[in-house]
């Protein structure tokens, strides 16, 4: 019991040192049972047991063992992650995941976190795209989840903010928007199908509205430690899985697609604190 | 897609794509599709923009019905029109409705043999089934077991069944408020086939007209919904309370 004590001292001091000092910085349970206090919502009590045991949330240590990958060199280059700019300036790390996707000058491209990662370390740490660091996108081993679940980390509390100034950040969310809402395929199904209205249900799940900004912020607050995967998820698997769902092709991670849909869902959540990393079903 | 295609859907994207690309110093890596020009698009054209042309999705992956993928992303009317309005969150107007349900009509192939109820225990199967249709990156094989309906994502049925859907309304107790007469036969058979007809823009699949039911399993279900022996019309469960105070 001290052990675990100790670490979980440990692990705050390692992930908390910079963001303490942030007044807006939340432990993801609290901003949940703050949403929870705050609204009357069936999707956001729908399990108390994943609420319980938010605390113990095992993406927390996967964005620990994140941190420590953000800080070390790696790479043919042997540089850190240091001097990547995910939008707030090089470095920058606490408050950056709730301000994505946004425009970056150097690509000329709206990019979400993962895009930006994986151009981080391809052209910072001198990755290739093929290499395994870059291109195993999936599973709470990978280095692209450790890496994101610790730079989402550091945002958890934050209100979602995505920059809507650019002209092609408001294409791209008014794209999403347009791909959120856009039936095809066999069963004629879109993303508001099953999101678009309050308080419905599939089977026996509660499923988050669009409409309802403080369910969207749980919603769209990924990486989340799936408890039916044992796997932490990033926002581009859940989007894969839902369009599996919908009957309708495979999603393409870092696909301008992908980001449009995730410029849109971002800027649905504007102004609700993020829970990062959550836990869901 | 070629340069000359290009021109013919989107001249004002090639004049923008190609002007950003001289703008880009050497050293910077051309982006595989140059989003400078997507400011020029509808929200729309931009989102066909990206699933078709900018690698959105896996497009040539096979599916059970021997297409491509890409075929699943091409809109018809109906879904067209009801996306457009579903974003807008507008009412839908009685004109367009009209041209959905028309639409809807015109699709629908009702049996030749007549409408008889199936078998309502294999309609059940399908309305509990989820399986069927789903291609990527996990498709379902259709030879290992048929595809299903889905009804319970959606609907309550069978009274004494917890794990149901409210996305669609309750059908629970369906047939005994409507009987199994002619016109109720055909009208649920065309709500299956097709819902559009009776509820524009409604948010059910069209089984019949997509084929992913075929006439067989629609009219299983169909006897699931209104055959008297269905569990879908018996009378709700008696509770624990209910049963002691009969015995008193």
């Amino acid at each position: 019991m001290l052990r675990l004590t100790l670490c979980a001292a440990c692990l705050a001091a390692c992930l908390s040192t910079v963001v303490l000092a942030d007044s807006q910085w939340r432990a993801p349970e609290e901003v949940l049972q703050a949403l929870i206090d705050d609204n009357e919502s069936a999707y956001l009590t729908q399990s108390e047991q994943n609420i319980m045991m938010m605390p113990d949330n095992a993406a927390l240590w996967v964005a620990e063992e994140g941190a420590a990958l953000f800080s070390e060199p790696r790479g043919p280059n042997n540089v850190s992650l240091e001097t990547c700019d995910l939008g707030k300036g090089p470095g920058v790390v606490d408050g950056a995941y709730v301000e994505l996707p946004r425009f970056f000058a150097d690509t000329g491209r709206v990019m979400d976190l993962e895009t930006r990662l994986a151009h981080c370390m391809t052209t910072i740490q001198g990755f290739s795209a093929d290499d395994p660091e870059v291109k195993t996108r999936h599973g709470s081993d990978s280095d692209m989840m450790k890496l994101q679940t610790f730079i989402a980390y550091r945002s958890s509390g934050l209100p979602w903010n995505p920059p809507l100034e650019h002209p092609l950040e408001q294409a791209m969310r008014d794209a999403g928007e347009a791909l959120f809402f856009r039936r095809a395929g066999t069963s004629d199904f879109s993303c508001s199908t099953c999101h678009g209205q309050s308080g419905k249900r599939i089977r026996a799940s509660v499923l988050p509205s669009v409409n309802e900004p403080h369910e969207w912020s749980k919603a769209i607050s990924w990486p989340a430690y799936r408890v039916g995967q044992q796997e932490v998820r990033s926002s581009n698997h859940r989007i894969r899985g839902c369009y599996w769902q919908m009957r309708q092709p495979q999603s393409i991670s870092g696909s301008d697609a992908a980001i449009a849909l995730m410029s849109f869902w971002t800027d649905a959540a504007r102004g609700q604190p993020a829970i990062l990393p959550d836990k869901k079903r | 897609m070629s340069v000359d295609r290009m021109m013919i859907r989107y001249p004002t994207l090639v004049a923008a794509a190609t002007a950003a690309l001289l703008a880009l110093p050497a050293a910077t890596a051309a982006p595989p599709s140059p989003q400078a020009a997507y400011t020029a698009m509808s929200p729309e054209e931009l989102a066909d923009y990206l699933i078709f042309e900018a690698g959105g999705f896996d497009l040539e992956a096979g599916t059970q019905t021997g297409g491509t993928a890409r075929e699943r992303m091409v809109q018809d009317r109906t879904q067209k029109v009801c996306s457009a309005i579903a974003r807008a969150g507008a009412q839908l107007d009685r004109a367009t409705a009209a041209k959905i349900s028309a639409l809807a009509d015109a699709s629908i192939v009702l049996p030749e043999d007549g409408l008889k109820l199936g078998d309502w225990q294999r309609g059940e199967a399908v309305a509990r089934s989820g399986f069927g249709y789903r291609i990527g990156h996990n498709p379902d094989d259709h030879d290992s077991q048929p595809p299903g309906g889905n009804c319970y994502a959606c609907h309550q049925l069978d009274p004494n069944e917890t794990a149901y859907g409210t996305v669609g309304p309750s059908l629970t107790g369906y047939g005994r408020l409507r009987g199994t007469s002619e016109p109720m036969l055909k009208h649920t058979y065309q709500i299956l086939y097709n819902a559009h007809l009776f509820f524009p823009c409604t948010t059910m699949p069209r089984f019949g007209h997509h084929g992913t039911l075929t006439p067989e399993q629609m009219a299983d279900v169909m006897a699931y919904l209104l055959d008297p022996e269905s569990p879908v019309n018996q009378d709700l469960p008696q509770t624990v309370e209910a049963d002691a105070a009969a015995q008193d």
